[in-house]
């Protein structure tokens, strides 16, 4: 398992031949209105190596968060199944980490005591769980916040902290639904390098779903992009652009070819933003 | 109020206190102009003769009127009836109101089936039970305390149902991601998130209670401030009416006031300060 450890620049699914932790086969869904069945997604089958990090694309409507909902355990498939670690996900699992577009805090605890509290879920609040805590805090920059208030923080804060509370727990797998989205552009990419960053020391899984082609490709090994109507995977972009990832590479010809690649993917005219 | 759970929020905004401290002195002295001008209005309207001191007795007069009722004897027995029946009637609707807006807001079939009745019996002008519980319950307190119950449960159990289901999904969604029981939950979750909310229901059940009581001592009674109010009137003394309108409303603001500050203590992470 711990053959995928980053020690070189190589992109990770051809490091090694990893175990595959996520597998999904022929997953679908379908959804029963009153008008009849729609079709959320259609079948997509895919294989997520430990440490990989992919990214979801596409418009609204594409299904790329309903694949994400199924695979978190959260939303049953109507089709086919995703497994993790070799057993078929049926409920959510706490090797899994869910980050939302918004942090999703309570305004009534402070800092340290929402990234505590899956800890007092699970029944692991103990005094290390707190060191923990304060150290994944530390780690993400918000050391100087931990009796802070969620409404004294910015957006860009706030998310720090949602991720906070989702490391803490160690997650293998994180599944992130546009969870940059509502951030700032200077916000948004520092917190895409810092996730980078903690993804690839924790060797935690990625799955990140966006529907802004920039930073899909930006921090993904793999780009899946994913059209609406009805939606489906209309592609796998590999991206062989060295890690650690930083800035100026989106200045490279390679980064511009793969985002014209994912572009051409979506189709003509389908801006980076739908 | 629904935003409990934060988005985006920008950081607390440092507005000059000097400027609002200010601000806020002068929209206080504002409103202690008008209470002076009702209040020299109300002195002077019956001294000048544009209205008869039987019918509207001078402020004076009530002031005066006030402090000798409250020295005579009988005065404490008919307060401290009318405020147990408040306090009581307070207590049990509250408590019937928070069980009754958890039970349907967790327990979705409940809902379905009482909603109905629920929405039924808010149409009811509810006063109109109290001849009613008088036969039932007697002349005594406890009809009155069953009327404050009936009329002030209602809003509590409307906002402590609306709070609860007020949770933003992605809360929800979360405490399922971390596999959470429905009683974490509630209690990590769900229940602060509405409190609030509750808090405000809460409010209003206070102002229902008293109504609640003093309509049922209207209604029949041998004691009470509501029977006195009755006493008087039928006297003609007017000026005693008004006395006991008066502290009607001096125990209303004091409950009121109580609340709201339990409120600002226990519901801390407000953002606006309003209340509600």
């Amino acid at each position: 398992m711990m053959a995928a450890r980053i020690e070189n620049a190589e992109p990770l699914e051809r490091a090694a031949p990893a175990a595959p932790i996520i597998d999904i086969k022929g997953l679908g869904k379908t959804f029963t209105l009153d008008t009849g069945p729609v079709v959320a997604l259609e079948k997509v089958d895919l294989t997520i190596h430990k440490g990989e990090f992919i990214s979801f694309v596409g418009p609204s409507g594409c299904g790329k968060s309903t694949l994400l909902n199924m695979v978190a355990g959260l939303l049953p498939a109507t089709e086919g199944e995703a497994t993790l670690d070799g057993r078929a996900v049926t409920e959510p699992s706490r090797q899994v980490g869910f980050m939302f577009q918004t942090a999703v805090l309570l305004p009534w605890r402070t800092v340290e005591e929402n990234v505590l509290m899956p800890a007092e879920v699970f029944g692991t609040r103990t005094e290390a769980t707190r060191q923990k805590a304060r150290a994944v805090l530390q780690a993400v920059g918000l050391g100087d916040f931990m009796n802070a208030y969620p409404r004294q923080l910015s957006g860009g804060m706030q998310q720090r902290v949602s991720l906070a509370r989702t490391l803490t727990y160690e997650p293998d797998v994180l599944l992130m639904d546009e969870p940059f989205g509502a951030l700032d552009e200077f916000t948004r990419e520092a917190m895409n390098l810092e996730l980078m960053r903690i993804a690839q020391a924790a060797g935690i899984t990625v799955l990140f779903v966006t529907h802004n082609i920039t930073e899909a490709v930006f921090m993904a090994d793999r780009v899946v992009v994913m059209t609406p109507r009805p939606g489906k995977v209309s592609g796998v972009v590999d991206v062989d652009l060295p890690r650690p990832r930083a800035i100026d590479q989106m200045q490279s010809q390679t980064f511009t070819d793969l985002i014209f690649k994912v572009r051409g993917i979506l189709g003509h005219g389908q801006g980076s933003h739908a | 109020m629904a935003k409990a759970v934060t988005l985006d929020a920008e950081p607390v905004k440092a507005a000059s206190p000097y400027k609002s401290s200010q601000q806020e002195l002068r929209y206080k002295l504002y409103t202690l102009a008008i209470v002076v001008v009702i209040l020299a209005a109300w002195e002077l309207a019956p001294r000048f003769g544009l209205v008869s001191a039987i019918i509207l007795p001078s402020f004076s007069a009530v002031v005066g009127a006030l402090v000798s009722l409250i020295q005579q004897d009988f005065f404490l027995r008919h307060f401290s009836v009318t405020l147990t029946e408040i306090l009581i009637g307070f207590v049990l609707g509250t408590s019937i109101g928070l069980a009754l807006g958890i039970a349907l807001a967790v327990w979705p079939t409940a809902k379905r089936i009482a909603y109905p009745f629920v929405v039924g019996f808010q149409a009811i002008p509810k006063i109109v039970f109290a001849p009613l519980f008088i036969a039932w319950f007697g002349f005594g307190m406890s009809s009155k305390v069953v009327m404050a119950v009936v009329i002030s449960f209602f809003p509590v159990l409307i906002n402590t149902l609306v709070g609860l289901e007020s949770v933003p999904e992605d809360a929800r969604k979360l405490m399922r991601s971390i596999k959470a029981t429905p009683l974490q939950t509630f209690r990590k979750v769900s229940l602060p998130h509405a409190l609030p909310i509750i808090f405000a229901g809460v409010k209003a059940a206070l102002t229902f209670a008293v109504i609640g009581a003093i309509v049922g001592e209207f209604v029949g009674s041998s004691e009470g401030l509501g029977y006195l109010v009755e006493l008087y009137k039928n006297q003609l003394r007017i000026d005693r009416v008004f006395s006991v309108i008066v502290i009607l409303a001096a125990i209303g603001a004091g409950g009121y006031f109580l609340l709201e500050w339990l409120d600002r203590k226990l519901i801390f992470w407000r953002t606006d300060t309003q209340g509600k």
